[in-house]
C-alpha cells in the first residue's frame, strides 16, 4: 500500500504540467514606460533637505528629518533576524522618484497610470464606484490620486496621502506621526523617517465610523528606487476603519529597496482594522531580484477598550523582515494578529508580531500561518509581553507551519516574558508537510493534484482568511494558489 | 581587549590565572588549549543581555566581583558524611568540594565490572591522551565565556567511562560540594562521561552546600552514548543561597543511544544550565524532564538545545518552572532538524506557575525545522493555580497556603512521573515540597 501510494506521489512529480506551472511568471512583473523625475542615487543632508523642498514641507517637518537621518548614521544595521541578503548599499539608491506630470486631481492623471492600476485590478476611476472602496495610489515616491473624497468629507474622514496631509493638516500630522514608531526606533523605521516620500494619512474623528472601506494600493515602477512610504491612521473615541493595503513591484534583476513604516493610534473604544496583502516582487526561482521588504508597523491602542487587529498575507518579496505589534496601553484593549506568510523558490520570510500588555484585562491573539516550499525560509518570530500592571492579561498564540519540500525550512521563535502572576499566556506550534495520504486521498476522489494542494493549503490558512474583507480574501486565496504553483513535492 | 571586558571579575581571574598551577601542566595539547581559551576569555569577558544567549540572565553585577582561583584548603574543609548521603541509594560516588577532589568522602573502592571511575586530576596524571578531543577544544562562541574559563581553568572533575555491554546496576553518584572558606572563590569542574555499546547507566549528579557561601562555580559536561547505550541522568541542584553555578551540559547519542535527563533546580542565587543535545545516529532517543523553582531573589536559567541530525531521532521534553518572591525563572526550549533527519519526531512543553507580583518568567520554545518528514509540536504557557481547583481544596477544608501548596507540587510532580526509582522519587518529592510557601 505505501510503495503504490509513493509511485503515485512519483508519479505526480514528474507530471508536465506542474513542470510548467512552475515555470509561470509573477504577474504583476511588468514596467509601465512612463516619465519621472527623480533624485540622483545616494543618500545625504543635502539630498533630504531636497526632497523636503520638492514636496514644499514646513520647517519642522524637515528638521525631524534630519535628526532621523543624523541617528540613522550612528545605527547598525539589525543581523538578529534569520535572513541572509546581501549587503545594501544605502547610496546606490534613489530616494525619490515620481511621475513627472504632476496630477492635480483623478481626472487629469496620465492615462498610462490609470492603465497600469487597472492592469493590477485596481479600481481608481469609473470602477472604484462600483467597487466601494476608497483608494489612495502610490507610484513610486508619491501619490497619484485618492478616490471617493468628497463622500468621505462628508463623513468628517480625512483620507489623503502623507504629503497632502504634511501641508494641510499639519496640526494632526506633527501631534501623532512618531508617536507610536519614534524616528529612531530602528535602522529602518530611522532610515524611514528621514526619507519617506509618501503614504497615506487616516484621520477618523470621534464617534465616526468610515462608511467604506480604505485601501493604499503601493507600486514600484522605476529602477534603482527604493519605497518608503509612511502611513498614519488615527482612530479617536468610538470611531471605526477598515483599511487595507496592497503591493506590486516590476521584475528586475537587482534587490529594491522597500522600507516603510505603519502608525495606528487608537483612541478610547476606537478600531482599527489593518490588512495587507504583499505581492511585492519575490525574485526568480534562483533568488534573482526580488524586493527587501523591511517594514515597521505598530499600533497604539492607547485608550481603554480600543482594539487593533492586523492581518496580513505575505506572498511576495525576496526578504520579508516584518513585525506588526500592539501596545495595548488602554484597560480591555484587544490586540490581534493573523497571518499567512509563503516562501518559495528562494524567498525568505522572518515575520512576526509582538504584543505588549500593559493594561489592565488586555488580550490579544496570534494566529500564525507560515508555508514554505521550493528552498524557502519561513521563520515566526513573536514577542509576547505582560508587564507588571497588566492584570488578567489573556494572550493565545498559535503559529503553524507547512512544509512543501525537501529544502524548505519552517522556523519559530516566540518569546514570552511575563511579569504579572495574573496573566495567562499561552503559545502552541506545529509543523505538518501536505502528507502524501492527503494527496492520495484527494486524487483518488478525482481532484488534480494542483487542486488538491490549492485545498489543502486553503484549509490551512483559513483562519486567517476568514479575517480578511471578502474581496480581499478572494484576491488572497488566488494569489497563494499562483505563488504555490510548482511546489508540490 | 575591549574595554568593556577589563572588569573586577575578569581581572581577579587573569591574575589568578597567571599563577596557577593546574593538574595536567606539561600536556602540550592541554597548555595550549588552557592557553587559547583563557586569551579568549580575557580579551572578550563576560557576554551582555545584547548576546542572544544571555538576553534575559545579566551579568553586570557578577562582572563587578573579584574571585579567588580555587581553594587551597579544599582537602581539610570539614564535610559531614551523612549531610551526603541519599536514603535508599547506595553505591559508587565521587565527590568534590569547592572543585578539589576528595578521596576521603569518595567511594571507589569494589567498582562493578566495567566500571571505570577517576578524578580528572588522576587521569591527567597516568594516561591524558583518551581525553584529547573533549579537552583540547575551543569555544568560539562570546556567549561561553564560562565554557572558556572553564576550559582554562578546570583542574578536576569526574572521568567516568564504563565498558562496552556493561550494565552497571547500582548508580553511581557525583556529588558537587560547595564549602564556605575565607573568601569568594571560583571552582571549575570539567567532567567526561562515555558509555561504550549498549552499556547502561545511572548517573545522579548532586549540587550541595556545606553552609552559606557565594562561590562561583563553573562545570563542563561531556556525555557520549556509543550505539544502543542507555543513560538515565538525574540532576539535583541544591547549591548555596549566594552561590553562582554556571553549567554546560553536552551529549551525544549514537545510533539508538538513549539517554533521559530529569533535573529539579532549587539552589543558587544565579544558576544557569546549557544543555546541548546532538541526536548524531539513526534512533537515538532524548527525553528531558525538569522543574525550575526560583524563589527569594533567585534567578534561574535552563537553555536545552535538541539537535536532531538523524533518521527516526525522537525527544520529548517537559519543564516546569515555578516562579516565588522575586524569583526569576528563564527556560529557552531549542529544537534542530537538520537537513535530511526524516522521521524526527520531537515535542516539548514549558509550563511555568507565577506565584508572586514581583516574580518573573522568561520563556522562549523554539523550532527550526530543515526536514518534511517530522513531526515537531512545542507549547509554553505562563500562568497561575486554577480557581476552581483552589475552591474545591479550600471547600473541603484546606487552609489557602495549604491549598496551593498542594497545587503546585502536583504540577511539578507530574514531571518526575516516570522516574522508575521509587526511593529517588520520593527524594524529589520532598525536596520539592519544602521549596514551596508553607
Amino acid at each position: 500500500m505505501s510503495s503504490e501510494r509513493s509511485d503515485v506521489s512519483a508519479t505526480l512529480r514528474d507530471n508536465a504540467e506542474v513542470a510548467e506551472a512552475l515555470g509561470r511568471r509573477y504577474e504583476a512583473g511588468f514596467v509601465t514606460d512612463i516619465e519621472t523625475t527623480s533624485l540622483p542615487p545616494g543618500l545625504s543632508e543635502d539630498i533630504i533637505r531636497q526632497l523636503s523642498a520638492i514636496k514644499q514641507e514646513p520647517e519642522w517637518m524637515t528638521a525631524w528629518r534630519l535628526a532621523a537621518y543624523r541617528h540613522w548614521l550612528t545605527m547598525p544595521q539589525p543581523d538578529w533576524a534569520k535572513l541572509r541578503l546581501s549587503p545594501i548599499d544605502y547610496q546606490a539608491i534613489s530616494y525619490y522618484a515620481a511621475p513627472k506630470a504632476g496630477p492635480k486631481s483623478l481626472d487629469e492623471v496620465d492615462p498610462k497610470l490609470l492603465e497600469t492600476y487597472d492592469k493590477l485590478g485596481v479600481p481608481l476611476h469609473e470602477r472604484a464606484k462600483l467597487a466601494g472602496v476608497a483608494v489612495d495610489a502610490v507610484f513610486d515616491s508619491v501619490s497619484v490620486g485618492t478616490t471617493f473624497r468628497k463622500e468621505l468629507a462628508e463623513a468628517g474622514v480625512i483620507f489623503c496621502s502623507m504629503s497632502e496631509a504634511i501641508r494641510e493638516h499639519g496640526e494632526l500630522v506633527q501631534k501623532y506621526l512618531g508617536s507610536v514608531v519614534p524616528a529612531g526606533d530602528n535602522f529602518f523605521a530611522a532610515l524611514n523617517s528621514a526619507v519617506f516620500s509618501d503614504g497615506s494619512f487616516v484621520f477618523v474623528p470621534k464617534g465616526v465610523r468610515c462608511p467604506m472601506e480604505l485601501s493604499t494600493y503601493f507600486r514600484i515602477n522605476a529602477m534603482n528606487t527604493g519605497q518608503f512610504e509612511r502611513t498614519l491612521i488615527v482612530c479617536e473615541d468610538d470611531a471605526y476603519v477598515s483599511y487595507l493595503e496592497g503591493c506590486t513591484a516590476p521584475m528586475r534583476d537587482e534587490n529594491q529597496l522597500h522600507a516603510a513604516v505603519v502608525e495606528l493610534v487608537c483612541l478610547e473604544r476606537a478600531q482599527i482594522k489593518y490588512s495587507t496583502v504583499q505581492n511585492w516582487y519575490p525574485g526568480d526561482e534562483n533568488g534573482v531580484g526580488g524586493i527587501y521588504n523591511f517594514v515597521t508597523k505598530r499600533g497604539d491602542c492607547r485608550g481603554a477598550d480600543s482594539k487593533i487587529s492586523w492581518t496580513q498575507v505575505e506572498t511576495g518579496s525576496a526578504i520579508t523582515w516584518k513585525y506588526p505589534s500592539c501596545v495595548l496601553r488602554g484597560d480591555r484593549s484587544v490586540g490581534e494578529f493573523y497571518s499567512v506568510a509563503l516562501t518559495h523558490h528562494r524567498q525568505q520570510a522572518d515575520t512576526g508580531t509582538k504584543m505588549i500588555h500593559i493594561g489592565r484585562d488586555t488580550r490579544s491573539k496570534i494566529v500564525s500561518k507560515g508555508i514554505s516550499a521550493g528552498r524557502g525560509q519561513n521563520s515566526y518570530r513573536g514577542l509576547v509581553k505582560v508587564e507588571k500592571g497588566a492584570d488578567n492579561a489573556r494572550n493565545y498564540t498559535q503559529c503553524d507551519s507547512l512544509l512543501i519540500g525537501k529544502q524548505c525550512g519552517a522556523h519559530t521563535f516566540p518569546y514570552m516574558e511575563v511579569k504579572n502572576p495574573g496573566a495567562i499566556v499561552e503559545h502552541e506550534a506545529t509543523t505538518s508537510k501536505i502528507s502524501d495520504d492527503q494527496l492520495f486521498y484527494c486524487r483518488a476522489r478525482g481532484i488534480g493534484e494542483e487542486d488538491a494542494v490549492s485545498m489543502i493549503v486553503d484549509g490551512f490558512c483559513k483562519q486567517v482568511f476568514k479575517e480578511l474583507p471578502m474581496e480581499f480574501a478572494v484576491e488572497a486565496k488566488k494569489l497563494l494558489e499562483v505563488s504555490l504553483e510548482g511546489a508540490v513535492g | 581587549m575591549s574595554e568593556a571586558a577589563r572588569t573586577p571579575f575578569v581581572e581577579s581571574l587573569r591574575e589568578a590565572a597567571a599563577a596557577a598551577a593546574l593538574p595536567g601542566r606539561g600536556i602540550g595539547w592541554l597548555d595550549a588549549a588552557r592557553c587559547e581559551n583563557l586569551d579568549a576569555f580575557l580579551a572578550a569577558g563576560l557576554p551582555d543581555t545584547r548576546n542572544e544567549a544571555w538576553k534575559y540572565t545579566a551579568l553586570r553585577a557578577l562582572a563587578q566581583r573579584p574571585f579567588a582561583l580555587g581553594d587551597a584548603q579544599a582537602a581539610s574543609r570539614p564535610v559531614e558524611a551523612a549531610a551526603l548521603a541519599l536514603a535508599g541509594i547506595d553505591g559508587p560516588a565521587l565527590v568534590f568540594v569547592n572543585g578539589a577532589f576528595r578521596a576521603d568522602l569518595s567511594r571507589l573502592d569494589d567498582l562493578p565490572a566495567g566500571l571505570s571511575l577517576e578524578p580528572l586530576s588522576q587521569v591527567l596524571a597516568g594516561e591524558p591522551e583518551p581525553l584529547r578531543f573533549a579537552l583540547a577544544r575551543l569555544y568560539r562562541d562570546g556567549g561561553e565565556a564560562f565554557a572558556r574559563l572553564n576550559a582554562a581553568l578546570a583542574g578536576d572533575g569526574a572521568v567516568l567511562r564504563v565498558a562496552a555491554g556493561a550494565k552497571i546496576a547500582q548508580p553511581v553518584r557525583l556529588l558537587i560540594v560547595g564549602a564556605p572558606a575565607e573568601g569568594e572563590l571560583a571552582w571549575h569542574a570539567r567532567h567526561v562521561v562515555e558509555l561504550g555499546e549498549g552499556a547502561e547507566l545511572e548517573l545522579i549528579e548532586q549540587h550541595l552546600a556545606t553552609g552559606e557561601q557565594r562561590h562561583l562555580g563553573t562545570q563542563v559536561s561531556d556525555f557520549v552514548l556509543r550505539e544502543g547505550a542507555q543513560l538515565r541522568h538525574v540532576l539535583l541542584q541544591r547549591a548555596a543561597a549566594g552561590a553562582t553555578l554556571v553549567r554546560r551540559s553536552g551529549y551525544r547519542l549514537e545510533a539508538r543511544a538513549q539517554a533521559t535527563l530529569h533535573a529539579l533546580e532549587l539552589g543558587g542565587a544565579l544558576v544557569r544550565h546549557d544543555l546541548a543535545a546532538e541526536l548524531a545516529g539513526d534512533g537515538a532517543r532524548f527525553v528531558t524532564r525538569g522543574v525550575f523553582m526560583p524563589t527569594g531573589r533567585q534567578h534561574i536559567d535552563t537553555q536545552l538545545a535538541i539537535r536532531h541530525q538523524a533518521l527516526g531521532t525522537a525527544s520529548e521534553s517537559i519543564w516546569r518552572g515555578v516562579a516565588d518572591q522575586r524569583g526569576r525563572g528563564v527556560f529557552r526550549g531549542a529544537i534542530v532538524v537538520a537537513p535530511g533527519a526524516d522521521g524526527s519526531d520531537a515535542s516539548l512543553s514549558n509550563k511555568n506557575l507565577l506565584l508572586s507580583g514581583q516574580a518573573e518568567i522568561d520563556t522562549k520554545p523554539e523550532l527550526e525545522i530543515y526536514a518534511d518528514e517530522v513531526k515537531a509540536a512545542h507549547g509554553a504557557t505562563v500562568g497561575q493555580l486554577d480557581e476552581r481547583a483552589l475552591f474545591y481544596l479550600r471547600s473541603r477544608g484546606l487552609p489557602q497556603t495549604q491549598a496551593r501548596a498542594l497545587l503546585t507540587a502536583a504540577f511539578c510532580r507530574a514531571v518526575f512521573d516516570d522516574l522508575p526509582d521509587a526511593a529517588l522519587r520520593e527524594h524529589l518529592d520532598t525536596l520539592l515540597i519544602g521549596q514551596l510557601p508553607s
